[in-house]
């Protein structure tokens, strides 16, 4: 919101410079975001056209007498063509200092000029929202007077935030109301006494039924005589300041009310409107309207309006129709301040994507009574410009004083940390307007009429903080209790991270939301996730339309895009559409390039690499022994990749990536993933230490044919049960194929290590042992010894 | 005196003179064995016993046996002087240590997740525990159970990703707040870090998805000066001992009294009149923070009259991009390897 420093010292003194009512404000909750600092003017005063004549020697020029109250009239040429005798004009005398030129005397061909005609521009106030050329100022103002100090014209204007809560503070004289109580000075409040008393004719008396709950009051006045012209200086200048563009006196007229204490109001051509008969209801299906400023829309029984006999004259809280707008010929006025549920106002203020200075103040509900003082205040400009009022009616019911509020100062000692008396609560509570009796430690509250968003003890609490100052409450440690609360899964978590971290692989963090980029790259891979992506119903753009599936994809992307030889890890959720749900898990997924190496077809040096990471991270994770197997996934090659498992449930797999998504992504290397499922991962068990045997370990290594498609796994397996107890470790340790085993055929080294906690053993025993476990590997695996 | 005296002096004395001569272990090995040899010259002289009247022989053997050991020790001595020597030539060795070594090949964690860790580390000491929630959430944990009912003008402050009308990517991880008090009876001492979600358009400040760190304490006699006392503590784990809070006067549905949360500024230490990171304020803002709001309290069924609390929430991101001087948000997405090299 702006905020001209100007009309804010009209109700309030501030003895401080800007930087530091800024900072106060801040202080009390209303951010200043930024400070619009004015170009120093002087010497700028009023004057009048007294003559006018052409300049001798030039045709584009005028030459002016201007009488500044002195006595002496100046001459001054100018070049403006709006120029006029008997215009009140603002004059910059000799010596004035404007934001581009100090006014010195000059002659402009052959005629010696005192001074220059301002227009708006030189006077910091934006050009396009005044007329063109000089300024055109209200003939009561003082000849002679000091310009800039009559309207604030080097005032800084703050731009402050307002949070959702202050309906109150969405005016100047909200914040007024808010520096007055912080620095204690006096509130100059303007009266909201309505001068209209004559009562309306029969005929004319407005006749509002609030056919929705959602209005929950209309102030309607009806206004004759009015004349649509500009307003007076101070106004216009003023709303230019607060950045509103001035239009005419009645315009004007509501969007002063409105910036000036907060309740937008409506002003209806009451030639307009038949039997000034005003409804509020919820719109028809298909009903249009046509806003002021000549939108056209179509509303539904969702959409608040204020309509009349004929039809929908606006959206309530938002915006009015074309058809009743004040217009040039407009003579009477049928004023409406109402206020409404702010939800709703909201809602269709969303809805249209129509957001106006009257829907941001309505949709945080505003106070009935603020209804009747916008009423008020506007009639009371009205009749200053000369018009005719009739008493106003209310429609509505009764406004019920704020309920009280029991406060005990032990309640805010217990929240704040610091120790405060009654009286000192009362002081600043009284200092906001509340009334406040104090009873011992016991207070009593009353809220003002305008502060609705105090309705229980601990917003009072906050109240009392913030006039006290933030900073007046000491900073202590507090001794926090056991709590029964674990940290497991974040402990997981994190030493997972660290192991990668250790191995070598380096955290990225990549988009949870994906789109077309992400999934078309995927698809041409043969990989088509949309059917499995969950869908966001309001996305930015296309680009992130989806919750991403996988991390894998994501990785691949990285490779692709960033550094295809990274190794890279990501810690994330992946999102899936389930049967009736959502299925969200968190993932760990680490991927490693590595250059392609000599090696035999039936050899994956990468693989094996990612595969000890994979193995590695999860024995210390879990403490268990991680079952591999051949699988299959839809990322990774059929014939390159392994699922893992611990107990018989599966954990996640590794392997390298499909070739046809490594072409997609354009990856020129083979890339190794593994994708591991958190919440598969089984709890760490610790170890039982096994004291070292006193008898000596004796393996004996076996050179094994097999079938090609009998599994490393397998040959360890059926070894390990054939040995027995005793059997203390089982490693396949290399493989070969070609001349020397024949076609359709390979060979396994295995090494089998031996030994005994109670003996050592013998040759014989060893032998015995070995021998069951050719035998066992022969008749279960087709297995034979290479001599 | 023996008769042999002489003799052995004059062996005893060649030896030394031997040993002392002698450079390498092969030599000195030499020497032992022309000496103390089964034929060496010791040998000789012992053999000269026979040639004494029998009384006199016993002490010539002893006197032998000690010139013996003697000799052994002078060797010895010399056995370690050559030792030492060969030590002494490897220490005169010099290697250029400024030669570059080659990476070791350790991996790195995300600047995102240093700053996570910091945290719970810092407040794991106080007695938090770190919880993980969702990132799909119900809008009942996200807003309802929070104080902020449908329609409350401030839902418009979470501009959220919708999946459904009532499901949605959290835009906070305030949601664990409600989780984790209806799990547990107080007193509860919680952070809760995550990913979290908000429509902004990307730019240099801004991302759609961020990381929010929130901590929350609820118990008997919890009040703002812990609260502001936490914040410190925090902003001095993240930014050094010197670090100094301001809470400003904010409104959050959830917390009551509410406060934005401003540190000193870590580039100019809070004395910057052209700062680029604080633009000249001193400050930076790091979150928001307040008391929990009693509606929220007793939404979870604790009774506000009893236990109080506190919670705060701080944007990861913005403090990784204070701390390391990040010009740009987007960079800590996809980050590229020199960044997670220079930030590791």
């Amino acid at each position: 919101m702006r905020l001209p420093l100007a009309w804010l010292r009209t109700y309030v003194d501030l003895p401080d410079e800007v930087d530091a009512i800024a900072d106060r404000l801040s202080m009390l909750g209303f951010p200043v975001e930024s400070i619009e600092r004015k170009p120093s003017i002087t010497g700028v005063v009023v004057g009048r056209i007294t003559a006018i004549e052409k300049h001798p020697n030039a045709d584009r020029l005028q030459v002016c007498t201007i009488d500044i109250g002195s006595g002496k009239p100046l001459t001054i040429a100018t070049a403006a063509t709006n120029v006029a005798a008997g215009q009140t004009i603002p004059v910059a005398q000799i010596g004035a200092i404007l934001p581009h030129i100090t006014i010195a005397p000059r002659k402009m061909r052959g005629v010696e000029s005192e001074g220059m005609l301002c227009s708006a521009e030189e006077l910091a106030l934006p050009a396009e929202w005044f007329e063109d050329g000089i300024m055109q100022l209200d003939e009561s103002l003082p000849l002679g007077s000091d310009v800039v100090a009559a309207f604030g014209l080097c005032e800084p204007i703050l731009e402050v935030e307002i949070t959702s809560n202050r309906a109150d503070a969405m005016s100047v004289l909200g914040i007024a109301r808010e520096l007055a109580a912080a620095y204690g000075t006096a509130l100059r409040a303007p009266s909201f006494e309505n001068p209209g008393s004559a009562p309306t004719p029969a005929e004319r008396m407005p006749q509002i039924e609030l056919r929705s709950q959602d209005c929950t009051r209309f102030v309607a006045q009806r206004v004759e005589g009015v004349r649509v012209a500009p307003a007076p200086s101070a106004m216009r200048i003023r709303l230019a300041q607060a950045g509103q563009r001035p239009i005419d006196a009645l315009v004007d007229i509501s969007n002063y009310v409105m910036l000036e204490i907060g309740q937008p109001l409506h002003f209806y051509d009451a030639d307009a409107i038949p039997h000034a008969h005003l409804i509020v209801r919820d719109a028809a299906p298909g009903e249009r309207l046509t806003t002021i400023d000549e939108r056209a829309l179509e509303l539904d029984e969702r959409a608040l309006v204020i309509a009349d006999e004929n039809g929908v004259q606006g959206l309530a809280g938002i915006k009015g129709g074309s058809a009743s707008e004040v217009r040039a010929s407009t003579t009477s006025l049928l004023i409406e301040g109402a206020t409404f549920v702010g939800a709703r106002i909201r809602r269709t203020s969303a809805r249209f994507a129509l957001r106006t200075e009257a829907s941001s103040r309505h949709e945080r509900t505003l106070p009935p009574a603020l209804a009747d003082a916008g009423v008020a205040r506007a009639a009371q400009l009205l009749a200053s410009l000369g018009a005719q009022l009739f008493a106003p009616v209310v429609t509505g019911g009764a406004i019920a004083p704020a309920a009280q509020i029991a406060l005990a100062s032990s309640e805010l000692a217990r929240l704040l940390g610091i120790e405060a008396s009654s009286d000192s609560i009362a002081f600043h509570l009284r200092a906001l307007g509340c009334e406040v009796n104090v009873d011992g430690e016991k207070l009593s509250v009353r809220p003002p009429w305008w502060r609705r968003d105090l309705t229980q003890s601990v917003d009072l609490i906050e109240e009392y903080a913030r006039l006290e100052g933030y900073d007046r409450i000491p900073e202590s440690l507090p001794c926090v209790p056991a709590t029964t609360v674990s940290s497991a899964r974040y402990r997981r978590e994190r030493e997972a991270a660290h192991l990668l971290e250790a191995l070598g692989y380096r955290e990225v963090l990549t988009y949870s939301l994906v789109g077309e980029s992400l999934l078309g790259a995927l698809a041409q891979g043969g990989l088509d996730e949309r059917a499995r992506s969950v869908e966001v119903a309001n996305p930015l753009s296309e680009e992130q339309r989806y919750l991403r599936a996988s991390l894998e994809a994501g990785l691949l992307a990285y490779l692709a895009r960033r550094d295809e030889r990274a190794t890279i890890f990501e810690i994330g959720h992946t999102f899936a559409r389930g049967e009736n749900a959502i299925l969200e898990t968190p993932m760990l997924a680490f991927a490693r390039a590595i250059d392609t190496v000599e090696q035999p077809e039936w050899q994956e040096e990468g693989f094996a690499r990612v595969k000890s990471d994979t193995l590695a991270i999860l024995a210390r994770l879990t403490g268990r022994t991680v079952t591999v197997a051949s699988g299959e996934d839809r990322f990774l090659h059929p014939g390159i990749c392994a699922s893992l498992s611990i107990d018989g449930h599966p954990i996640g797999v590794v392997g390298r990536v499909h070739p046809y998504l490594a072409q997609s992504f354009a990856l020129a290397r083979p890339i190794y993933l593994a994708a591991l499922a958190f919440d598969a991962i089984p709890e760490y068990v610790a170890p039982t230490y096994v004291p070292p045997s006193k008898y000596p370990a004796t393996y004996r290594d076996l050179a094994l044919v097999l079938a090609p498609e009998i599994e490393a796994a397998a040959v360890e397996r059926v070894a390990r049960e054939a040995v027995g107890a005793e059997c203390v470790g089982v490693r396949v340790f290399d493989e070969y194929r070609g001349a020397q085993v024949g076609p359709d055929k390979k060979s396994l080294a295995v090494r089998i290590t031996m030994q005994s906690p109670n003996e050592t053993f013998t040759d014989a025993a060893i032998d015995e042992r070995i021998g069951a476990a050719i035998a066992r590997l022969h008749d279960e695996l087709g297995a034979t010894v290479r001599r | 005196m023996s008769a042999l005296q002489p003799q052995l002096d004059d062996v005893a004395q060649r030896l030394r003179a031997g040993a002392n001569a002698v450079n390498d272990i092969a030599a000195l090995e030499e020497l032992r064995v022309r000496f103390l040899g089964r034929s060496g010259e010791v040998t000789l002289v012992r053999r000269g016993i026979g040639a004494l009247p029998p009384a006199e022989r016993p002490d010539a053997g002893k006197l032998i046996n000690d010139a013996v050991a003697k000799m052994e020790a002078v060797l010895e001595e010399a056995k370690a002087r050559i030792a030492r020597g060969a030590l002494d030539e490897e220490l005169e060795r010099r290697i250029d240590v400024t030669f570059p070594a080659p990476e070791a090949a350790l991996g790195s964690i995300h600047p995102v997740r240093r700053i996570i860790e910091e945290i719970s580390e810092a407040f794991g000491e106080l007695g938090f525990a770190t919880v993980l929630g969702a990132e799909v959430e119900p809008s009942y944990y996200t807003f309802d159970a929070l104080n902020i009912p449908a329609d409350h003008p401030a839902r418009e402050g979470f501009d959220s990703f919708f999946i459904t009308p009532e499901l949605l990517l959290r835009p906070h991880t305030s949601p664990m707040q409600i989780r984790t008090m209806q799990a547990h009876r107080p007193p509860v001492a919680i952070l809760a870090p995550g990913r979290c979600f908000r429509r902004d358009a990307v730019d240099a400040r801004h991302l759609f998805q961020f990381h929010q760190v929130e901590g929350l304490l609820v118990a008997e006699g919890m009040h703002f000066g812990h609260l502001k006392g936490a914040l410190a503590y925090l902003s001095r784990t993240l930014f050094g001992p010197e670090q100094r809070v301001r809470f400003r006067p904010s409104y959050f549905p959830f917390t009551e009294p509410s406060a934005e949360v401003d540190t000193t500024c870590p580039k100019c230490k809070g004395n910057g009149e052209s700062c680029s990171m604080c633009g000249g304020s001193g400050w930076i803002e790091i979150g928001g923070a307040g008391m929990v709001h009693p509606n929220v309290l007793r939404e979870v069924g604790y009774d506000p009259a009893v236990v109080s609390g506190w919670a705060f929430g701080v944007g990861v991101e913005r403090i990784a991009l204070a701390r390391y001087e990040i010009d740009d948000i987007r960079r800590l997405i996809e980050s590229d390897t020199d960044f997670l090299r220079q930030l590791q």
